[in-house]
């Protein structure tokens, strides 16, 4: 089918498709006439299983109303070995999936290994001007998503779960500094307010910004979890407006989307190429990607 | 021949509560390279076709083990048509009589799959009409 849809969903959707397989050259073609950043984004990271698109759910539901409807972008993982993906974040959205004020997709994280997908930053663009107001993007839930999802939303939430080993290992890995705030999801678990004890230390710790990242606890079962996330998420909004670093964060996102398309480019170089290609010293192959780089 | 790149959808309308067929499709195509989206059960014709149009798919496909087939495809096609999807390509599997068959072709299922068919030739059969 070709031409404009009379129906607006079909438009924004197919739009989308075209962003999400567009290879580097048709993205930069395609980023001159997407318009500029306004919605308010929110990112839920958070290991697999720790319940991230059953909170978007509840989360979604709380925020949309009239004049706020709600876009999802829900990020699955492709499978390595044929490039098909299950993308199932939408299942687990059942209670919202049958609201006409919040639009999910589902997309396949692709070459991305950030925890998020190819173009992104684009499919987020492209969001604008649609009639929503406000969008949540869902990360896969491994590799390092906690940092690039920073460089391209306004409010992090990371997810942890009750003896998942989860609080050890995210400090660890510096994650607990990256997210504005945590949920401890699954609270009625055993170990639930150890963990939330933990992370509170951490977080007091967190607040050289000015900004004390809340800790909040969530059980399926008791509204008043996702009421206070609900809270939290305003309330970072209203600091953030008065303290956001409106440089720094377009400098962060330019550097992200960037490097995102030389890395993208020099795949496809690759792919083009054929494998006999490698069959160099690196220091040669380096030369060789390096004369091919370019629109 | 690869399905990589295609968006599929697949549905279970109606009432039957059994699942595990359509997981195994869904399995299949994943590993032909379809990104694949899975509705849960007892979905609305309504609900599918709105689905369909918001993750932008090159196909939906239906099991069906109720016996409802021709109502569900009927009622499927006419929701796609109404939001101005009627291109996306409908199938259909599950318990499917012969004699049913014609019928659901001329309402619009450019493919029926029945216990009997090897997942192969299912995925086959897909990959061949979405022409990849």
């Amino acid at each position: 089918m070709s031409g404009p849809s009379r129906n607006p969903r079909r438009n924004l959707s197919r739009a989308l498709s075209r962003i999400a397989n567009a290879d580097v050259t048709d993205t930069l073609a395609q980023q001159s006439v997407l318009p500029t950043e306004n919605l308010p984004r929110i990112g839920i990271t958070g290991a697999p299983g720790a319940g991230k698109s059953s909170l978007i759910a509840r989360l979604a539901k709380l925020r949309k109303n009239a004049d706020r409807k709600v876009a999802v972008l829900a990020v699955d993982p492709s499978s390595p070995v044929s490039q098909g993906s299950i993308l199932g974040d939408r299942i687990r959205m059942d209670a919202i999936a049958d609201d006409p004020d919040i639009f999910i997709r589902s997309i396949p994280s692709r070459r991305a290994h950030d925890g998020l997908a190819d173009n992104t930053a684009d499919l987020l663009n492209a969001m604008e001007g649609h009639g929503f107001g406000e969008i949540i993007l869902e990360t896969v839930g491994v590799g390092q998503a906690e940092y690039t999802i920073r460089t391209l939303v306004d409010t992090v939430v990371l997810i942890l779960v009750p003896h998942s080993g989860d609080a050890i290992q995210a400090m660890k890995a510096g994650i607990l500094e990256m997210a504005d705030i945590y949920v401890v999801n699954k609270a009625d678990l055993p170990g639930a307010d150890l963990m939330a004890a933990e992370i509170e230390q951490v977080a007091d710790h967190q607040s050289a910004d000015g900004w004390t990242p809340p800790v909040i606890m969530t059980t399926r079962d008791d509204p008043a979890g996702f009421a206070a996330l609900d809270d939290a998420i305003n309330a970072h909004a209203a600091w953030r407006a008065d303290h956001r670093d409106v440089t720094a964060a377009r400098r962060a996102r330019a550097r992200y989307q960037t490097q995102g398309l030389i890395s993208r480019r020099i795949d496809e170089i690759l792919e083009a190429a054929g494998e006999d290609f490698l069959d160099q010293d690196p220091g040669a192959l380096f030369d060789a990607i390096v004369s091919r780089l370019g629109r | 021949m690869s399905l990589n790149g295609k968006r599929i959808l697949i549905a279970k309308p109606g009432l039957d509560g059994h699942d595990v067929g359509a997981k195994i499709i869904a399995l299949a195509l994943r590993d032909a390279g379809a990104d694949v989206i899975y509705t849960g059960l007892r979905r609305s014709p309504d609900y599918i076709a709105r689905v369909a149009v918001d993750e932008d798919v090159d196909a939906v496909g239906l099991s069906i083990l109720s016996g409802s087939h021709k109502e569900l495809v009927e009622e499927t096609v006419r929701c796609l048509a109404e939001l101005d999807a009627g291109d996306i390509h409908l199938f259909v599997g599950g318990t499917i009589p012969g004699e049913d068959h014609d019928e659901l072709r001329n309402a619009g299922a450019r493919g029926i799959f029945t216990a009997e068919m090897t997942i192969d030739d299912v995925v086959a059969a897909i990959e061949a009409d979405l022409g990849t």
